[in-house]
């Protein structure tokens, strides 16, 4: 086979995901559904200790106000006992949830829609691509690399990923199969017979440090969604990207 | 006359012995062959605090309005479900085609890559990674120190 001119080029282009960090936000559906769901659990429930202890506190309280004869007497018994009711204890909780504040859905890179940053739209998964000269232009693509004989397409697209990120980083390509294919032609000026044009195999990668300080990154990049590749890349590279890539 | 005791004492308690230690191994046999006891499954068994009827909820009954509102809610959620399902399948079947493609035309391309492409990613599985959260971590949050003991009850069969 290393004898016969194969007239596609090769490339092997890295696809690479960060997956979400938060859950998507519910559907209208879903919320309806949560909320039915609670109340038939609710239904469906019996009392628990607390609750037990609760309703008898208030029984208490109010046999305490309609008979105040025996308020004095049980007064006079045990001055210096504080009994903690339940109720107390709810507020306390209430109180404590309250004062936790957790971090914000919506980061700042959202607001800024800051395309570099990673902490933008946690909910979804993030793409990177790298501007690369093809032939004369600039284009926005996935970052590849040409083959070279003695290396599997799967090192191929690791030596992209290295070559725009640096070496220290960790992605976890799934598989040594490639995930999709973008064949095109090469404009009649440069076509020959030996050279008709090209084929780029795309492999997916996880990320799996959240942390790209130490990466050199040389390159215009982005990290964009799904639905927002439309707007940088090509239309028919945009069709076949668009086939392996789940939302 | 000191010759005909000392006999008699042994053969009698070697026979006794014998015997005891038939017996015990008959008990042992029997007790192997009697099935062994079913572990119990503590969250199918209702403890007995809880069998009288005194916890049970006091609510008003649902009116007529709210019954048809949840069979309707129950049936939008049912072709809800179904419809991500679909859409679900046909990602999966998309994303299965599209690797297919990528082969054959790597195939067509060269035997050796296409041989090395399907070999088996050994270290892919066992595939470990944290779900998503509600909230992205708190940078700097120090977590309140606890022992958790466990108390679980282990059954041995």
């Amino acid at each position: 086979a290393a004898a016969a001119p194969r007239p596609w080029k090769l490339f092997g282009a890295m696809c690479l995901l960060r997956l979400p960090r938060i859950t998507q936000p519910l559907q209208k559906e879903e919320e309806e559904m949560e909320a039915l769901m609670g109340q038939i659990e609710l239904e469906k429930s019996c009392y628990s200790d607390h609750e037990i202890r609760k309703l008898q506190e208030e029984e208490q309280l109010r046999r305490k106000k309609e008979s105040i004869d025996d308020d004095d007497d049980d007064r006079g018994g045990g001055p210096g006992k504080t009994v903690i009711m339940a109720q107390d204890l709810e507020e306390k909780w209430e109180q404590k949830f309250l004062r936790f504040e957790a971090a914000p859905r919506v980061t700042d890179a959202d607001r800024n829609n800051t395309r570099t940053s990673l902490d933008r739209r946690l909910d979804s998964n993030l793409l990177l691509l790298v501007k690369q000269k093809i032939g004369s232009q600039d284009l926005w693509l996935l970052p590849q690399a040409e083959w070279q004989p003695g290396e599997t397409l799967r090192s191929t697209a690791e030596r992209a990923m290295a070559t725009v990120l640096g070496d220290h980083i960790q992605a976890k390509v799934l598989g040594n199969a490639p995930h999709g294919i973008y064949k095109y032609k090469f404009p009649r000026a440069i076509r020959t017979e030996d050279n008709v044009g090209a084929k780029v195999f795309f492999f997916k990668a996880f990320l799996q440090s959240s942390d790209l300080a130490q990466a050199e990154l040389k390159r215009d990049y982005l990290w964009v969604t799904k639905d927002e590749l439309g707007g940088y890349l090509k239309p028919e590279y945009l069709k076949k990207v668009n086939q392996f890539l789940l939302d | 006359p000191c010759r005909a005791q000392p006999k008699k004492k042994k053969k009698v308690d070697l026979k006794r012995e014998q015997a005891q230690k038939d017996r015990m191994k008959k008990k042992i046999k029997k007790l192997e062959k009697a099935a062994p006891e079913m572990i119990p499954i503590e969250d199918f068994v209702t403890p007995f605090k809880y069998s009288d009827g005194s916890r049970v909820r006091s609510l008003p009954p649902l009116s007529f309005e709210e019954t048809e509102r949840r069979v309707l809610l129950l049936k939008k959620w049912c072709l809800f479900k179904q419809k991500q399902d679909e859409a679900e399948k046909k990602a999966i079947r998309t994303l299965m085609e599209a690797q297919q493609e990528a082969l054959k035309e790597l195939r067509l391309e060269s035997e050796e890559l296409y041989e090395a492409a399907i070999k088996r990613d050994e270290g892919l599985f066992p595939f470990e990674r944290d779900g998503p959260n509600y909230t992205p971590p708190l940078p700097g949050y120090d977590p309140p120190e606890g022992k958790c003991i466990d108390i679980t009850k282990v059954y041995t069969q």
